[in-house]
């Protein structure tokens, strides 16, 4: 078997790991060891948002491996690659290590290593600075991930109602805002899918397996092994697609085209639940009306799908009913109709009454938190910058639109945007058109990055703030309604904080006091903020760190549900919207309509992306042991393609989109697993940060290639897969 | 005793590699190595006629392990138990193995100098815990315990439900790692990771490279220990002998 990584990168690593042992004062010793037995501590996991429960191992003070911890409820022991190589990027030596304040352009990456006194003072004076000159508002505030909670405070008292999260507008938004209309509540995270009892399940679009959230993964596999029928929608023969009874190679964009006629069969057939419709839905006559003409011949043509396999499919699903997952997908901002798409697959979902069934949508149990008494936040003067609530009227203005948040500092419309706070995201990956992004970073008076790597982003910021890895650090709990059995889970340090950074809490309590905004952080410790959260819940804090998490009873079926849980469908009907009203009014289409997609010129390739299950984001590329096992992504390419364009498996190519842009090289990977009118990639690789020693120039960046987007009239969310690229030979030195 | 067997369900597994990482952080195996592989299979097929599945490979723990035989220096043995095991105090970094391992199970460690594999976490089974890639598994497709005892799993998963070895008609020497599918995925591993016939080096080729370097080593260090006492002596004087 060839090795998958350069003795030069082996070289590198040990070398590096060196480094570390040094500047930490220990040894690093991943991995068992003979002797004394070790110091095992329970956490949650945030190598990716799903956050499994952990136990790790420390002995000497270092964090020897990462196991999961088998007495949380939702992931029960069980962890993905990333969370198993947890420790390589706590020990990475490439971390940020100190604060910086930066000495030459943007961009350069010349900085000034300083103390946390002078750089929170340094920003203290800045933040003050741009308050008195253009407004609170004027600051914006890129948060992601647990941890950022501290940081939405500060914000909120701080005076800017300018925050916004790539979840939002370039993942989920689209998902949670359709379910919303249609049933009056979203989704949320972990998504509550019975996949174990599901007898069967669609995944449109979903790469399940490529895509890992660890008890997903175990919940598919055995609602498989107990006999669900698998149906799955994919341009590209997933790994999920391997295991479908039905393979549906859809033309790229029509997906509403197959619900609407998935609906026809099953209305016109009489397949649909008509007891729990009758009962819980409304507009049940507008929707037999709409879908009457949606045959699946005409789906068909839209569709390059056979219109007896779709007949066929629509015929499983509804035999399955109401133990039916219609997979709600998570990153689904693709075509700039993604709220619509939601809606078409929410409505299906009604008409399986599969939605608070069991093998369904499970319901959400509440889990009561106490609060601390904080004085009012201020009233901002002026409305989110973003278009949230306005120009983009469904878009939640909790979670805001990045991209409108970067359109505001370019144009300096409703008013001027002029200092950014990055926390946990990096901007030039998650967020598309990234032209764009670094023209409004130019624009910028401050740009400040809280982070753990020294990610491309920090090349242009004012100042650089090094923060400790979820391994070194207290972060609020992380509770869960949205599972079988609700749950509170802890995230505590496991070993002190490496080099000079500083958890994330610590850092914004302390700009807080500089700002004379302590009253908003009205705790000493840690200890004290996670114990008024758990007050309500009748667990002692000693338990809940010893254990990891606690679960309580849930109540996800409709049969089980009690009055303190809050109305059933919280819409405005009080019913399953089918027909939305409030759409309608807004002037949208109150059903779903298929409007046919551009397709790709003759000679271009539709740019498709995804994820593999070894990496997160564009966050993991630099972690020694993830690296070793997938160091760079490949351009997956159809073989008929591959011979129209002269190109040979494995044969190094650079891709250019429709604009001009183009790729770093990477590798062509021909297989008959993809449509010949699409090209599809890994996300996050082709990163360009001289500071991630391992990554660095390894692979292609998708991101690079999305300078064209299809913006969602509801949410204001960006569609990215609308790009075409082409794949060049590479010339490379 | 014992006879430790493992079952993957290569349905359910989506060949996610938290196996490998498990495995890796457990092992200190270096990147770009390891005891255990996800290696897809596929697909195969004119589109969108398509199968493919994974095959999560690592040593079978063989009722009659060639590598046993090809081990020169005797560190590489099998327990009563069936487990293949390699002591590193013996090992000499020989690689002789490495080929003769069927299933390409072994590698040699550049920061050891020594060979490893798959030894089913023997040190785990010992504390009383299952092998890190079954704990670990997030599809739930790793089984492991012994196949004496008609009451544990893998008996039920290998007499029961006709869980396979994969094997080739040159090849068949009682792997002792099961695989289950029910949509023919062991035909696909078989198709594309058929077990190949060892290679075990011939005498000739023994003493080449092993005897001949062994041999010439012994003398070396012969020669060496009666320069370095010759000096030792010289430095220390006659008088310190006296005494």
């Amino acid at each position: 078997m060839s090795s998958r990584i350069s003795r030069r990168d082996w070289l590198l690593s040990t070398a590096t790991l060196a480094g570390a042992s040094r500047e930490a004062g220990a040894t690093p010793t991943p991995g068992q060891r003979a002797g004394k037995p070790a110091l095992q501590v329970a956490s949650n996991c945030e190598m990716c948002f799903w956050r499994c429960g952990i136990l790790a191992k420390v002995q000497d003070g270092k964090v020897t491996r990462i196991e999961g911890n088998p007495q949380h409820p939702l992931t029960q022991g069980r962890l993905c690659a990333r969370g198993n190589a947890g420790h390589f990027t706590l020990y990475d030596p490439d971390r940020l290590k100190r604060p910086q304040l930066r000495v030459g352009e943007r961009g350069e990456g010349r900085f000034r290593e300083i103390s946390w006194d002078e750089a929170l003072d340094w920003l203290a004076a800045r933040l003050t600075e741009l308050k008195e000159k253009y407004g609170p508002e004027s600051v914006a505030f890129f948060p992601h991930g647990v941890g950022s909670s501290f940081f939405a405070t500060l914000m909120k008292a701080y005076g800017t109602p300018n925050s916004a999260e790539p979840s939002f507008a370039q993942c989920r938004g689209p998902r949670d805002v359709g379910y919303a209309l249609t049933f009056g509540r979203p989704l949320g995270s972990p998504e509550p899918l019975d996949l174990a009892n599901a007898r069967a399940i669609v995944l449109i679009g979903s790469h399940l397996g490529e895509n890992v959230f660890t008890s997903q993964i175990t919940q598919f596999a055995e609602g498989l092994a107990r006999g669900a029928r698998l149906i799955v929608v994919d341009p590209r023969f997933s790994t999920a697609a391997s295991k479908a009874d039905w393979w549906l190679p859809i033309r790229p964009g029509t997906d509403i085209a197959l619900l609407l006629a998935w609906m026809h069969v099953i209305l016109s057939e009489g397949l649909e639940d008509k007891a729990y419709l009758a009962a819980y839905a409304t507009g049940l006559d507008q929707l037999r009306e709409h879908v009457r003409n949606f045959t699946p011949e005409w789906a068909s043509r839209e569709t390059e799908l056979p219109a007896g396999l779709i007949r066929e499919t629509a015929r499983a699903i509804a035999a399955a009913k109401p133990a039916v997952v219609i997979h709600p997908g998570r990153h689904v901002t693709w075509y700039g109709d993604d709220t619509q798409r939601a809606r078409a697959m929410a409505i299906l979902t009604a008409l399986l009454g599969a939605w608070g069934r069991k093998g369904g949508i499970l319901l959400r149990t509440p889990v009561p938190r106490g609060h601390f008494d904080l004085p009012p936040f201020p009233e901002p003067k002026r409305g989110r910058a973003d278009g949230a609530g306005d120009r983009y009227p469904l878009a939640s203005e909790e979670q805001g639109i990045t991209t409108g948040l970067v359109e505001a500092t370019l144009t300096g419309r409703p008013y001027p945007i002029k200092g950014w706070i990055v926390y946990g995201q990096n901007v030039l990956e998650s967020l598309p058109q990234r032209e764009r992004t670094l023209a409004a970073i130019a624009r910028l008076e401050l740009m400040v990055v809280v982070d753990i790597l020294p990610v491309e982003q920090t090349l242009y910021a004012d100042l650089v703030l090094p923060e400790a890895t979820y391994l070194e650090r207290y972060d609020p709990p992380h509770i869960v309604e949205t599972a079988a059995r609700p749950f509170i889970a802890v995230r505590q340090p496991v070993v002190a904080p490496l080099y000079d950074t500083r958890p994330g809490w610590w850092i914004a309590r302390e700009l807080a006091r500089r700002l004379g905004l302590e009253a908003w952080f009205p705790w000493r410790t840690p200890d004290e903020h996670l114990a008024k959260i758990i007050e309500p819940l009748g667990i002692s804090l000693k338990e809940l760190k010893a254990r990891g998490a606690v679960s309580f009873e849930g109540r996800p079926y409709i049969e089980s549900r009690k009055p303190e849980d809050g109305p059933l469908f919280p819409t405005e009907s009080g019913k399953i919207e089918l027909y939305s009203k409030l759409l309608k009014e807004l002037g949208h289409d109150p059903l779903p309509v298929y409007r046919p997609p551009a397709d790709p010129p003759p000679g271009w390739l539709r740019l498709l992306y995804g994820r593999a299950p070894v990496h997160s984001f564009a966050r993991s590329q630099n972690n020694a042991l993830l690296a070793g096992l997938m160091p760079e992504n490949a351009v997956w390419i159809n073989p008929q393609t591959a011979r129209a364009f002269g190109l040979h498996d494995g044969q190094r190519v650079v891709l250019e989109n429709q604009d001009g842009r183009k790729s770093l090289p990477v590798t062509v990977r021909t297989t008959p697993g993809i449509r010949p009118d699409c090209a599809f990639m890994v996300h996050g690789f082709g990163l360009r940060a001289p500071g991630l020693r391992r990554a660095n120039g390894r692979g292609a960046s998708d991101n690079a290639l999305l300078s064209r987007v299809a913006t969602d009239p509801l949410t204001g969310a960006t569609g990215m897969h609308v790009n075409f690229v082409r794949p060049l030979p590479a010339e490379e030195s | 005793m014992a006879r430790y067997a493992m079952v993957t369900d290569l349905t359910r597994c989506v060949g996610c590699e938290a196996c490998t990482a498990a495995c890796s952080a457990e092992w200190d195996v270096p990147p770009g190595h390891a005891r255990t592989r996800v290696l897809p299979t596929g697909p195969v097929g004119e589109f969108p006629r398509l199968r493919a599945a994974f095959y999560v490979a690592q040593c079978n723990h063989c009722d009659r392990p060639p590598c046993v035989e090809a081990c020169p220096s005797g560190a590489t043995f099998q327990g009563p138990d069936g487990i293949v095991k390699i002591d590193p105090k013996l090992c000499i970094g020989c690689g002789y193995c490495i080929p003769a391992c069927p299933y390409d199970a072994r590698y040699l460690n550049p920061v050891t100098q020594k060979v490893d594999k798959c030894d089913f976490c023997a040190a785990r089974l010992e504390r009383g815990q299952l092998p890190a890639c079954v704990t670990t598994c997030t599809a739930h497709a790793k089984f492991f315990g012994d196949l004496e005892d008609p009451n544990s799993e893998v008996y039920r998963l290998v007499y029961g439900r006709g869980a396979e070895r994969i094997e080739s008609d040159e090849v068949k020497i009682g792997p002792n790692v099961y695989y289950l599918g029910t949509r023919g995925e062991p035909a696909l591993v078989r198709e594309k990771f058929a077990p190949h016939p060892p290679q075990i080096p011939s005498s000739g080729q023994w003493w080449e490279r092993v005897f001949k370097p062994l041999a010439f080593l012994m003398a070396g260090a012969t020669f060496l220990g009666q320069a370095i006492a010759f000096f030792t002596q010289l430095r220390k004087g006659e008088s310190q002998f006296d005494e």
